[in-house]
């Protein structure tokens, strides 16, 4: 706790010089990563680590829409399956080996275009908020969500069953971003550029009308707040999110997108994402991520035997898992923090008081 | 100051020897990614496994253990992906063996070809696999594009020319549909009767069954996964299309759950495989009780006996390699000791030969297809041979 308590005073004091120092500096801390895994492990972890870059985007994304607006959505996998294939199909040769749809654009050109289209379809997916709630509202994204994996499982042009493949890596000039570090630096800007600008939204007026739509629908209309433009305003910016991810999870070597990648199993684990970090919580999100894709990873070769039949027991473990946090840990680990935030503030103010020292005493 | 020179020579050259014997003391680590989300799924990994143990209880690889890691991809792309990228950064591996999906082989084509690591791949037919030219990739079953050829030339000659399709969405299904498709018009110069593109896990053909039944067609292609062929089948009789319409199924037909699902209604599918477990030679009947004793199957599929055919050429290849201790070197020469695999006689329909080209001439190994015919379903399925194939290198490419 006192390294914590340490840490985030130390934060709390660079953030008054700017604000954006502290994202800085973490930027800065997070540069020589690939570096020290590949010295101290292996060079396989940055792998691990880019997809938990992308997890992050996802799951920060999915917290506006669900943790600050309160939406039940579960159809941002189906968001993600669009930003990856609108920005693969672009990029694409024309006439390339799958015989998929390619239009040959420059992925620089690519990527933005996808994130476009996938916010245009956040904005239909958020449709059926404006009418419906709670589980009415899981139903209809659900189905949005995986109408989109339906759509790419029947349609040749977007790879069908065999999937768009040789999907171009990113460069600039001569330099390709095609090894798991170059790709690392990546998806590591974007994933700490969400983060940020997932802060920035929770601070700003937005973020406020956001939250009084969770906390209550009527009493934030009768306050002024234009409710079906704030829950489409969400679903949009959480669509920016995940079409970014898509993207980037598209050119990501070596480059194959399947609509199986695009299931509700994936969906179920992007919830387990957000569910265990804590829901509404930034940080929690981010945690989440790392949580499950590292528990993931570090599971998915244990194979349980009993009467000397292999079984793998992975799904079963995270099945249990979602019972079990949602039973006990309701707040998930962002419940923690936000507690550990409070108390410090608590502890800081009592101690100001004491000393005579406070600004409002 | 020659004879020194000679010394100093032999004293290098016998320190190599060592340091590369004694860098060698070490186990052979093989990485196997597979779908183990069914019953069959775990038993294909189990027996693979069994099987490396088998191999490391007899003395190993000239003394040195297999050390297999088996994770399963759920049939996954990105977890497939996942897994061999875990398997050739973390654990080093000196082979992979994977998948048992086309969509999952075909991404990992291009990690193991860049990352220069060996890969035997056990299941996928999807013809796409050996045609991005990666000169790592070696493929056991036999190559959806011979499937095509040998089913079109069977069913146009035998049975006729206005067939209908229900492809499902999972690539191999898909590819052998499109097979089927490019054959028949390139042999026989005909379209498809009908053709419906329905979900990997469709429940519901009864429509369609119905149009085909006004169709009046000879023969109806269910390409599926297992379980999904088996319910079309049983709803084809329920729509009332008679015996007389042949039903013919894509590869997967060959997996048990087909005729159990589907008992009766099964009765006069034939399909293309790379296995009979009607196959009456010793070999076969040894296996099929093999398989029967440890895994509680009734009669083996072709994933079992191509499984059972990879463990196998993997340890010809291993037997062959020079080690070195390079791990870099090591996968060279298990590489080259693959492409040297000429005429494997094992369970498979057909020999299995590679060759060094990293062409699709060369990295299908095995290019004979056994068409199977089903003569009863239910738990206690028979199937008979009706005719085996081999096809020329380069049939199917463009």
């Amino acid at each position: 706790m006192g390294i914590l308590s340490f840490m985030a005073d130390f934060i709390d004091s660079l953030a008054k010089r700017h604000r954006l120092l502290p994202w800085l500096l973490a930027y800065a801390l997070l540069l020589p990563l690939p570096f020290v895994l590949t010295i101290l492990f292996n060079e396989y972890l940055i792998d691990l680590a880019n997809r938990i870059c992308l997890f992050i985007l996802l799951a920060v994304g999915l917290n506006i829409v669900k943790g600050f607006c309160g939406q039940v959505t579960v159809g941002h996998i189906g968001l993600y399956a669009i930003g990856a294939v609108t920005s693969a199909v672009l990029s694409l040769e024309p006439g390339g080996f799958g015989g998929a749809l390619g239009f040959g654009w420059p992925i620089w050109a690519a990527i933005p275009t996808a994130v476009l289209v996938t916010a245009f379809a956040g904005l239909i997916i958020g449709l059926p908020s404006v009418r419906l709630e709670g589980a009415y509202l899981a139903l209809a994204t659900l189905g949005l969500g995986e109408s989109v994996r339906i759509f790419i499982a029947v349609t040749p042009a977007l790879g069908s069953s065999t999937g768009l493949m040789m999907i171009p890596a990113p460069r600039i000039g001569s330099f390709v971003f095609d090894s798991f570090t170059s790709y690392y630096y990546l998806v590591m800007t974007a994933a700490i550029t969400g983060i940020y600008f997932s802060f920035s939204i929770l601070r700003s007026a937005t973020g406020r009308a956001f939250q009084a739509i969770r906390e209550d629908t009527i009493a934030a209309s009768v306050n002024g707040i234009n409710v079906v433009k704030y829950k489409l305003l969400a679903f949009v910016l959480s669509a920016i999110y995940a079409g970014l991810a898509g993207a980037l999870f598209a050119h990501m070597p070596p480059g194959y997108l399947h609509h199986n990648n695009f299931t509700v199993i994936e969906m179920v684990t992007l919830l387990l994402m957000v569910v265990l970090g804590g829901i509404g919580n930034v940080w929690g999100g981010v945690i989440g991520a790392i949580v499950v894709a590292i528990a993931y990873d570090q599971t998915k070769d244990l194979v349980f035997y009993f009467m000397d039949r292999p079984i793998v027991f992975q799904p079963l473990v995270f099945g249990l898992s979602m019972v079990l946090l949602v039973l006990f840990m309701p707040r998930g680990i962002g419940g923690w923090i936000e507690d550990f935030q409070r108390n410090r503030r608590f502890v800081r103010r009592s101690e100001e008081r004491l000393s005579g020292t406070a600004r409002n005493p | 100051m020659r004879i020194l020179n000679k010394m100093f020579a032999g004293v290098v050259a016998a320190g190599i020897g060592i340091t590369a014997t004694a860098a060698f003391a070490d186990d052979i680590r093989v990485g196997i990614t597979m779908r183990m989300v069914s019953e069959n799924g775990q038993a294909y990994g189990q027996m693979m496994m069994d099987e490396i143990k088998g191999i490391n209880e007899s003395g190993g690889i000239n003394g040195n253990m297999i050390k297999a890691t088996l994770m399963n991809d759920e049939c996954k792309s990105d977890k497939g992906v996942a897994n061999a990228n875990k398997m050739v950064f973390q654990e080093k591996v000196h082979l992979l063996i994977g998948s048992s999906c086309s969509s999952v082989t075909l991404p990992i084509v291009d990690v193991t070809a860049k990352a220069g690591v060996p890969q035997l791949v056990p299941h996928s037919t999807n013809s796409k696999i050996t045609q991005k030219g990666s000169e790592w990739i070696f493929r056991v079953p036999v190559s959806g594009r011979y499937y095509g050829g040998v089913n079109a030339k069977y069913v146009g000659e035998n049975i006729g020319t206005k067939i209908a399709y229900i492809c499902a969405a999972d690539a191999a299904s898909v590819g052998d549909c499109a097979n089927m498709e490019k054959q028949m018009k390139a042999r026989f110069g005909v379209e498809p009767a009908y053709r419906a593109d329905v979900q990997e896990k469709e429940v519901d053909f009864r429509s369609h069954m119905q149009k085909i039944k006004s169709m009046d067609v000879d023969g109806i292609l269910v390409a599926a996964l297992a379980e999904t062929m088996a319910r079309a089948l049983v709803q084809s009789y329920e729509a009332g299309i008679g015996e007389d319409v042949r039903r013919i199924g894509s590869s997967s037909a060959s997996n048990a759950p087909v005729p159990k699902i589907a008992g009766d209604a099964a009765k006069g599918v034939f399909f293309t495989a790379a296995y009979a477990a009607a196959d009456q030679r010793p070999i076969a009947k040894l296996f099929n009780e093999m398989v029967k004793t440890r895994y509680g199957i009734h009669a083996p599929d072709h994933d079992f006996s191509q499984a059972y055919d990879l463990v196998r050429i993997m340890e010809i290849a291993l037997k062959n390699t020079n080690f070195t201790g390079s791990l870099a070197d090591d996968r060279t020469a298990i590489r080259d000791a693959i492409a040297n695999v000429q005429g494997y006689e094992g369970l498979a329909s057909g020999p299995i030969s590679f060759c060094a080209a990293a062409t699709p001439q060369c990295r299908d190994g095995n290019r004979t297809a056994v068409l199977i015919g089903y003569t009863k379903g239910g738990e206690n399925f028979e199937t008979e041979v009706l005719a085996r194939v081999t096809m020329e290198p380069d049939f199917g490419l463009e």
